[in-house]
């Protein structure tokens, strides 16, 4: 497509990135099919085609955000569908991020969603802020009818109250920083990110995923200085709290690198493994160094299904007869297209596996996106446990905490992936599997 | 940029009236004026023409359709009908004093007749919707254009769409069975239905591939056939565009009618390999995939023949499928062709002219030529069953000059089809982007015969006027006597 | 009639109708006359005929495509196209026996304005499907072309479609451009014997429902079925035709048959037997309409075929079932129009009135009349094409 860009608007790297990724763009609108916001809406404008063509405007013509702006490009999940689809290969994600850094640092936001952002960022990516304030949530939640729906500000209060956990499992200590030993000879060692508001949620899943590694020969490494990933902050396009939370995990997955060495830098939660692998380009324009550091970081990231598709797992219990469901997050299919991995995986391990219709589209968790456009969110989910149900399953597996809590509480059991594999290779029952599956024997 | 007729002035004055007018006849979300907003509706597949709109409107129903376009006709507001907006000839271009309305929102199935073989949709359906919704029965909807993932139905009739499937299973036209339609006065009315061929005009024929001009599609009617036991494709690679067109010749001349034969020059195969990994040969010059349907042994039985017809023409390589995924792969290089080519380039513009097939080569020598003389690369991409041509002229429109130059190329080569006894268009419709060229292809009495059937529809000249015909004052309801 | 002209060339045709024009008398526009008995009459002082209209200018059997002169006869057109391996993919009835007319002669024109599709219809289409070009000549005179020689062709409105089924009513078709298909190399047909019409019908769907590639699906009362010498003696028969290449036919039809168990054992007809049923139901040989009666052929969706039927034969008419159970032929006294317009249209169908004496066929409706925004339109576009009205005036509606 045509751009129109000065030669000073092309010095910054941000306006250079997403000139490239314009040029890319043939108009044609096949994205406009895979996306959610469009399926729902069917405006043009809550499309990525339309939200390329505001942001193009807008960057263009160097003004400032306007509301219709930020209103369209907010609803975009991030859920990359598009890049999926797309033909011509246009990076959808660099250019809305991009937009949403030059929304964030042109445009005010109204003041409760300045403070929902800031509470959100706040808290999020500090397990024991989040502790704190899950349990703040249990104690609100029988005041709830006291505030009114309606309004922006009262549907997000409900959504987040409604998303809260009942309760909380204890935190454990495998998730702390140390380095879990290979069970036998050592076939190889790697980093496992415990990530922020898992560790709260599901420590299971950490869990599970360290039980399974070291059973396989592997050294895992929760390293020191390492914590969120950073891909909150960058989703609300807040730059600098971004690049600082990249940072701290940089520094430390380097020092294991040059230390003891790293084999792979393991996420499993695939949000945050979509951001990782981009590290090398959100530090290209940093000094060499980091640029250099932040490359080899993302080089050695991979989702916790593709690495263990490289060693030889087997069950170890006899077949389960379940039927799972998987559910595909959008950050491990469109964000990281890995498509298959988790598929074998679940069928080694002795499960039916299906796949539910419209699996492409998203199930409106997207980071924080159910806390912030919780109607369309809340449409997504239904769209999507409706096409979960016609395929009967068992319980719903996926590679992602926040598609697992968005697709919970609606009576099948969401399990991740990893808890599943580590369950059928002796590990213990993954939590709320249905009654008659626990009594597999090991 | 395009010329357009000129706007309304008093229309333009009464813009506000307008916009509330719509918002009391549509829900809050349905109205967009902003002029801000507006801006990603000023253009569709075809960004090179781009206008804004007086409003956008977004009707969720028929009624609605029916209670906008009376009210654009009580005011004088011209109407752009849209659907998804991924016409390749500008089809969906606004005018500045224009009314866009968009069925998007029209997505629901509405009935599916597995017995009668038939479904019913909305117009804001997408192609493959309709065969998703289906395909569990194990049945499909035919007609399949390489943008069949996000065109909708309505758009197909507009454009009666075929695909690189039709050679067997025919175009949109062949595939309708009823629609529903609005007219430019609000009247809405039912043509055809469930059954086959309605007495009367047809005007079911007439209403598909007629761009939008006669009325607006709200529902559609389609047949659905059941699925061939299974299918699989064959790549043969040539090293002349010459000799592959021989070798479509000599299968055709056979009597066998593959189900799809799909031919690509060197170009093509290169940029779309890129995007699909397929396996494309990348050392031919030109490439054929043909596809064949039926049992597995009627499928060898055929590839067989077929392999045995190519064989006097020395193909480099020939491939046979051997996987679903495979063959899957083989078609989404083919039908991402189009934006693959955006990878190669970062403009480009899609010529879609019919040529009878035994003058490919001669044609595709042509385009070579013209390729030098204009400096721009082109890729082939044909659909060489029913010899419907595709050459994409790669431009970069950041370049003064550059699209300029690549319309006239384009122009060249239509002009080319129309004189080796093609036509301007077979499948994406003129638009405006072949509206002054028609006169190539048709005489100065064809195209008035053609306004005043227009003009039957919609006197006053209000649905999607500037398309189509080469622009002069359209011939107004007085040239007619008053039959009406 | 005063003037009855046959051109031999397109100038003579415009020179025709600018005459009429002039004389501002309206023309009977025919072929061979074969269909005149169809729809209303038309009260014309001139004639015009496109008989003499007779050469085949292009013929490329690589590209599937042949134009010919609408006064071309459909048996030479066949023959021509035998001579590359291909013929006419509708299958146009001949429906000379229904109509008392002179069998083997109708031509391409007739066929082609008349819109008439044979039993092919179901799975391949109707002649207007296949009309990639016309040439014609509207009530103006001027010449209009419409689509082209090639197979895909969006350029411009389609009048191809417009004019084919429009008896002539809006122009003067002189040349039409075909797509046409290699011939199968095999045919052969399924025959499921002593199925009612509602099992019939179902067998039909179930059979055209495969991924088998049906090309004829026909339900014959036992009546019905007596007239065809291929079918006769076995009671009500369901018909199913596979056409291709010898191996799939085969392997098909066995296929087909396992499928279709459920509704008994098929017999097999062989090619011969099967061409000539085909071509029995494809020109109404089936369905006995006696000297004085009026035929109906009525389209419904393939599911109601049976109710239809049904309703109009304890009426006291009779009839068969083609297109999968969705073209109902019906014969029987002039005075069940009523009730057949009636059953058709509340199955949701349409109807068209084939053959009835001359009285009858001025004073009914021939076809369903239009709602009255798309009367409008059909005056409107009538106006368009023929404006002092002078091309069969009132063939397809009264005062159009």
């Amino acid at each position: 497509m045509q751009t129109n860009f000065t030669v000073e608007q092309l010095a910054d790297p941000n306006v250079q990135s997403s000139n490239q990724v314009l040029r890319t763009c043939v108009h044609c609108g096949f994205c406009t099919a895979t996306c959610p916001t469009f399926v729902l809406l069917g405006d043009e404008l809550d499309s990525p085609r339309g939200r390329i063509y505001l942001i193009k405007d807008m960057l263009e013509s160097g003004r400032p955000a306007t509301e219709e702006v930020v209103r369209h490009v907010d609803r975009c999940l991030s859920c990359l569908a598009c890049m999926t689809t797309c033909p011509s290969g246009v990076h959808y994600m660099h250019l809305v991020d991009h937009a949403r850094q030059y929304i964030e640092e042109t445009y005010t936001r109204p003041w409760h969603e300045r403070m929902l952002r800031n509470v959100l960022q706040m808290v999020l990516p500090r397990p024991a802020l989040f502790r704190a304030a899950v349990l703040g949530a249990r104690v609100a939640r029988p005041v709830r009818r006291l505030i009114p729906r309606g309004s922006t500000l009262g549907d997000r209060v409900h959504a987040m109250l409604d998303l809260a956990p009942g309760k909380l499992p204890p935190s454990g200590s495998m998730q702390s920083p140390q380095v879990h030993k290979a069970e036998g000879a050592r076939r190889g060692r790697v980093a496992l990110l415990a990530g922020c508001a898992q560790t709260v949620l599901a420590p299971s899943i950490n869990e599970a995923t360290i039980r399974l590694l070291t059973r396989h020969g592997i050294e895992v490494v929760i390293a020191r200085g390492v914590g969120c990933c950073g891909a909150l902050t960058h989703h609300m396009g807040r730059h600098d709290p971004a690049m600082a939370s990249a940072r701290a995990n940089i520094a430390g997955w380097t020092r294991e690198i040059e230390g003891d060495g790293l084999d792979a830098i393991l996420i499993n939660t695939s949000g945050c493994g979509t951001t990782v692998k981009d590290y090398g380009f959100m530090f290209r324009a940093e000094p060499a160094e980091w640029a250099m550091k932040a490359e080899r970081v993302s080089a050695l990231a991979m989702d916790i299904s593709e690495y263990l598709t490289t060693l030889n797992y087997a069950p170890t219990r006899p077949m389960p007869g379940l039927r799972v469901a998987y559910h595909a997050a959008c950050s491990l299919q469109h964000g990281q297209r890995v498509l298959n991995e988790p598929k074998a995986l679940l069928r080694k391990a002795g499960f039916t596996v299906v796949e539910p219709a419209e699996g492409h589209l998203c199930c409106g968790s997207a980071g924080t996106y159910n806390l912030v456009q919780p109607a369309i969110a809340g449409r997504l989910r239904e769209r999507k446990l409706a096409n979960i149900a016609r395929t009967k399953p068992d319980l719903i597996a996926a590679g992602n905490i926040g598609c697992i809590t968005q697709l919970s509480g609606d009576g099948t059991p969401v399990i991740h992936t990893v808890e599943l594999l580590d369950w059928m290779a002796g590990g213990p029952a993954p939590a709320g599997l249905p009654q008659v599956a626990t009594a597999v024997p090991a | 940029m395009i010329a357009q007729p000129p706007p309304k002035a008093d229309v333009i004055a009464r813009r506000s009236e307008i916009v509330a007018g719509l918002q009391a006849l549509l829900p809050a979300s349905g109205v967009i004026s902003e002029a801000l907003r507006l801006k990603p509706y000023e253009t569709d597949g075809l960004p090179a023409y781009r206008q804004i709109p007086l409003a956008v409107a977004l009707p969720e129903t028929t009624e609605q359709v029916a209670a906008v376009l009376a009210f654009c006709h009580k005011n004088g507001v011209r109407v752009i009908p849209r659907g998804a907006g991924t016409s390749l000839s500008g089809g969906a271009l606004p005018m500045s004093d224009s009314v866009v309305v968009g069925l998007m929102r029209m997505n629901q199935i509405l009935d599916i007749d597995y017995a009668d073989r038939c479904a019913t949709v909305q117009a804001g359906v997408t192609n493959i919707g309709i065969t998703n919704a289906v395909a569990a029965e194990g049945f499909f909807y035919a007609p399949d254009p390489s943008s069949q993932l996000a065109c909708m139905i309505g758009g197909n009739v507009g454009m009666n769409s075929g695909g690189a499937h039709c050679l067997k299973y025919g175009v949109t036209a062949n595939n309708l069975l009823g629609l529903r339609i609005v007219t430019m006065q609000g009247e809405i009315l039912d043509i055809g239905g469930q059954h086959l061929d309605a007495a009367g005009y047809d005007w079911l024929g007439l209403m598909t591939g007629s761009e939008g001009m006669l009325a607006m599609v709200t529902e559609v009617t389609v047949r659905i056939l059941r699925a061939p036991e299974g299918q699989r494709a064959m790549l043969v690679a040539f090293d002349a565009n010459e000799t592959a067109g021989r070798a479509v010749d000599a299968i055709i001349g056979s009597g066998i009618i593959p189900v799809a034969l799909e031919f690509m020059d060197r170009p093509a195969i290169h940029a779309c390999e890129q995007f699909a990994h397929a396996g494309y040969p990348l050392d031919a010059e030109a490439m054929l995939i043909i596809e064949v349907e039926g049992s597995v042994a009627e499928q060898d039985d055929l590839l067989n023949r077929i392999a045995a017809l190519c064989e006097p023409f020395h193909p480099l390589s020939l491939r046979v499928s051997q996987s679903v995924e495979e063959s899957v792969a083989i078609w989404k290089g083919r039908k991402g062709a189009f934006g693959a080519v955006g990878r190669i380039s970062p403009d480009y513009l899609c010529m879609d002219g019919t040529i009878p097939t035994g003058q490919l080569p001669f044609v595709l020598r042509r385009i070579g030529e013209m390729s030098d003389a204009y400096g721009l690369k082109v890729a082939n991409i044909f659909h060489a069953g029913d010899g419907n041509l595709h050459p994409l002229i790669m431009f970069d429109a950041n370049r003064p000059g550059s699209f300029e130059d690549a319309e006239k190329f384009g122009a060249d080569i239509l002009k080319l089809c129309v004189e080796v006894g093609g036509c301007l268009t077979g499948e994406h419709g003129v638009g405006v982007e072949k509206r002054e060229l028609m006169t190539v292809q048709f005489t100065e009495i064809e195209l008035n015969q053609q306004r005043r059937i227009k003009t039957a529809f919609d006197p006053d000249w209000l649905l999607n006027p500037s398309k189509v015909f080469p622009l002069v004052e359209p011939p107004q309801a007085a040239d007619l006597p008053a039959a009406a | 009639m005063s003037v009855a002209l046959a051109p031999a060339h397109e100038g003579g045709v415009v020179e025709a109708i600018l005459a009429a024009r002039a004389a501002k008398e309206p023309l009977l526009v025919q072929g061979r006359g074969t269909k005149a008995g169809m729809l209303r009459p038309v009260q014309a002082a001139r004639g015009l005929s496109t008989r003499n209209l007779t050469e085949i200018s292009l013929y490329a059997p690589q590209e599937l495509i042949i134009s010919a002169g609408a006064g071309v006869s459909i048996p030479d057109l066949e023959a021509k196209l035998a001579e590359g391996g291909q013929g006419l993919i509708a299958e146009p009835p001949d429906l000379s026996a229904l109509l008392g007319t002179e069998a083997g002669v109708q031509t391409l024109g007739g066929v082609v304005a008349t819109n008439l599709s044979g039993p092919r219809r179901v799975a391949w289409g109707a002649m207007r499907d296949h009309v990639m070009g016309v040439r014609a000549v509207n009530g103006a005179g001027e010449v209009i072309r419409s689509g082209g020689r090639v197979l895909k062709n969006v350029t411009g409105l389609d009048l191809c479609k417009l004019l084919t089924g429009s008896y002539g009513t809006l122009a003067v078709i002189t040349e039409v451009t075909l797509k046409v298909l290699p011939r199968a190399e095999l045919t052969g047909s399924l025959l499921l014997p002593g199925l009612d019409a509602i099992r019939g019908v179902a067998a039909l769907s179930s059979a055209l429902g495969s991924p088998f590639g049906v090309s004829g699906a026909a339900w014959l009362p036992a009546d019905a079925a007596e007239r065809v010498p291929a079918l006769a003696g076995r009671g009500a028969v369901a018909l199913v035709r596979i056409e291709d290449f010898a191996k799939s036919v085969e392997y098909r039809l066995g296929r087909l048959a396992e499928g279709l168990a459920p509704f008994g054992a098929a017999a097999l007809l062989n090619d011969e037997a099967s061409g000539a049923a085909w071509r029995a139901i494809r020109d109404a040989v089936p369905l006995r309409a006696e000297p004085g009666d009026a035929v109906w052929r009525v389209s419904v969706r393939p599911s109601s075929g049976p109710a239809t039927l049904a309703t109009l034969e304890s009426a006291g008419a009779r009839g068969f079932l083609d297109w999968g159970g969705g073209l109902v032929w019906i014969a029987g006294p002039p005075a069940l129009h009523e009730r057949v317009t009636a059953t058709a249209l509340a199955g949701r169908g349409t109807w068209t009135l084939l053959r009835a004496p001359e009285p009858m066929r001025a004073a009914v409706d021939v076809v369903p009349p239009e709602a009255p925004a798309l009367a409008r339109i059909t005056r409107r576009v009538k106006t368009a094409m023929d404006p002092a009205g002078i091309l069969n005036p009132g063939r397809l509606y009264a005062g159009v």
